[in-house]
């Protein structure tokens, strides 16, 4: 025989099981709309390809930066938090170049920043060690992202842009 | 609502089902009310309490919803295990707590940096394959049903390809993290297909080819079907290539043909997924007799279910009706039970987690954090699939657990690790993600 109580208990059951789920649910809705992630918001606040350079120097003045920069993490030689502003295209190695390493694990002319539009492209020049962006070998150009670690032998750079 | 207030809130509610699923049972099986549920699920909040107290301390930006869910199965699991017996509920209440101990020490140990693990990756793969090879060794192997499963410890049994399945994942999210770029530019087109270069493939295909292997040894064919699913999952993330999925499909397809027309014990599978009413079939030693029984179950339950404690699981005379209601058929005793709405409400609750998993990949910053999120979601959602896809005869019946419902040691212990990681990766990647 089924007992009434227990009938009632099981869609008691069901009922807290359902209206838990489609809080969970809700708030998982929230969640994806809001987007917390800051890659949302840095690509948010990118000005659009066909802004014109007042758009990028309005940007530059309300947050206090201006020109994207590498920081020092640690360099042999360097000072932990210096900084190479990056205005124009150079180069990263242990030759003549722009930002110059003591660093036995560089190869002379080692990799490359470039500017694209509104990003910092980082390319490896076919080095000897490497170059590591994240801790990843980077293969081809690859666009850096503030907060991105650059890597030559011992030598670690952050980048960071406004 | 801070996301470990979240977290706190959502504890209630399951424990709340505990009350009410152990009262249910109570008042069935003994005719009279106790406060015995009210005990039961007294103590199952206070359990997940601690826990969350833990991931409180240590891990204050995880996802608040993830714990809460698996909570919410693991009290399905008790209430349904109780229901058929007792003895066993109190071994799996026992297993809980193991679990989350396991759990706590899991987060403790790596709250700094899991990407440590990074750093044994080959070690941990031998883990793994090791593990695989366990069932097989004579004396402490033990073989159920055609396959070999588990191991036995004197009293403890064992069964090792849930925690092999972590081992593995571990390995190709630190492996591809490395050579995914390799394999994508590297990558040859030959016939109109691209082929990825064999010498960055290699390794991977060793240690992936073993426990493939090993699981057709061990005539493990869920979990193969587990490790496979997962395996493309996570490849097809870190490269981005649909054509390495569609090989790995025509890998599959051509390796299932040949298993099925070769291994008798993957024909009869197959044969009772077919006919599981065909008269010889159901008759036969490890025939379709389980499938059908499961699939009259389901039918039996209806919309809303039969209710607490009304499934026939064995007749007065102790025969038994729905076989291995505890383990492989608890997904067919929950739709008897509950229904149909009970049935779609806990595939809900799966879906979540893996939606849950697959968030916190998508917020992690570097790729292993990534690869290893989105493959720990994914084994786990397969998991699911290929259990609740024999139960429901869409593919053929193989014994892999429920996570976190069926009854079962290994399967609670493995996948509470498996949770584990999935806060740990989600703790730092939430944070980073906050800039802090």
């Amino acid at each position: 025989m089924v007992e009434p109580a227990s009938v009632a208990l099981k869609f008691a059951f069901l009922a807290i099981l359902y209206l838990f789920l489609l809080w969970v649910t809700r708030s998982a809705l929230k969640d994806l709309r809001r987007g917390t992630q800051p890659g949302v918001s840095a690509i948010a606040a990118t000005p659009p390809p066909d802004a014109t350079g007042l758009h990028a120097a309005a940007r530059g003045v309300g947050v206090g930066g201006d020109a994207p920069r590498l920081v020092v993490e640690s360099v042999p030689g360097l000072q932990r938090g210096a900084a190479y502003d990056l205005v124009g295209d150079c180069t990263l190695g242990r030759g003549d170049v722009e930002i110059h390493l003591e660093d036995p694990f560089a190869s002379g002319r080692h990799a490359q920043l470039t500017r694209q539009g509104s990003v910092i492209v980082l390319e490896d020049l076919g080095s000897t060690n490497g170059t590591y962006l994240n801790e990843e070998p980077v293969q081809g150009p690859q666009p850096l992202h503030p907060g991105d670690r650059v890597r030559i032998g011992d030598s670690v750079f952050i980048f960071e842009d406004s | 609502m801070s996301a470990r207030n979240r977290e706190l809130l959502a504890l209630i509610p399951a424990s709340l089902l505990v009350t009410v699923g152990f009262a249910a049972v109570f008042i069935q099986e003994d005719d009279l009310i106790s406060d015995t549920s009210l005990t039961y699920g007294g103590v199952f909040l206070g359990l997940c309490f601690v826990a969350h107290l833990i991931i409180r301390f240590t891990l204050p930006d995880a996802d608040p919803y993830l714990f809460p869910l698996v909570a919410l199965l693991a009290c399905f699991g008790l209430v349904m295990i109780f229901r058929i017996d007792e003895d066993l509920a109190r071994d799996q209440a026992q297993w809980f707590v193991i679990g989350l101990i396991v759990f706590a020490a899991t987060i403790l140990l790596l709250r700094k940096d899991y990407r440590v693990l990074e750093r044994y990756r080959y070690t941990i793969a031998l883990v793994g394959i090791v593990l695989l090879l366990l069932p097989r060794v004579p004396g402490i192997g033990a073989q159920v049903n055609g396959a070999y499963l588990g191991i036995e410890l004197g009293p403890i049994s064992f069964q090792p390809a849930e925690l092999s399945k972590i081992c593995i994942i571990i390995f190709l999210a630190s492996y591809l993290r490395d050579t995914r770029q390799v394999l994508v530019q590297g990558a040859r087109r030959f016939a109109g297909i691209t082929l990825p270069p064999l010498r960055h493939l290699m390794p991977l295909l060793v240690v992936w080819g073993a426990a493939m292997v090993l699981l057709v040894f061990i005539r493990d064919l869920g979990s193969s079907l587990m490790f496979f699913g997962a395996f493309l999952a996570i490849i097809y993330i870190a490269t981005d290539r649909l054509s390495f999925v569609l090989i790995g499909l025509g890998m599959f397809g051509l390796g299932a043909w040949f298993f099925a027309n070769t291994v008798s014990h993957v024909a009869n599978r197959i044969d009772a997924w077919q006919h599981p009413f065909d008269d010889q079939l159901y008759d036969a030693v490890g025939g379709s007799y389980q499938i059908a029984q499961s699939l009259f179950a389901q039918a039996d339950g209806g919309v809303a279910g039969a209710g607490f404690g009304q499934a026939l699981i064995e007749t007065p005379t102790g025969a038994p009706i729905l076989p291995a209601a505890q383990t492989d058929l608890i997904y067919a005793l929950i739709t008897n039970e509950l229904g149909l709405f009970g049935a779609a409400g806990v595939l809900v609750v799966y879906l979540l987690v893996t939606e849950r998993g697959m968030r916190i990949a998508m917020l992690a910053q570097d790729s292993f954090s990534t690869l290893l999120a989105a493959g720990l979601a994914a084994v786990f959602a397969l998991q699911v699939f290929v259990i609740v896809g024999g139960v429901t005869k869409l593919i053929p019946l193989t014994g892999v657990t429920l996570p976190f419902i069926s009854y079962g040691g290994s399967s609670i212990v493995a996948n509470f690790l498996l949770v584990a990681l999935l806060l740990l990766i989600s703790d730092r990647a939430r944070r980073e993600a906050q800039g802090r």
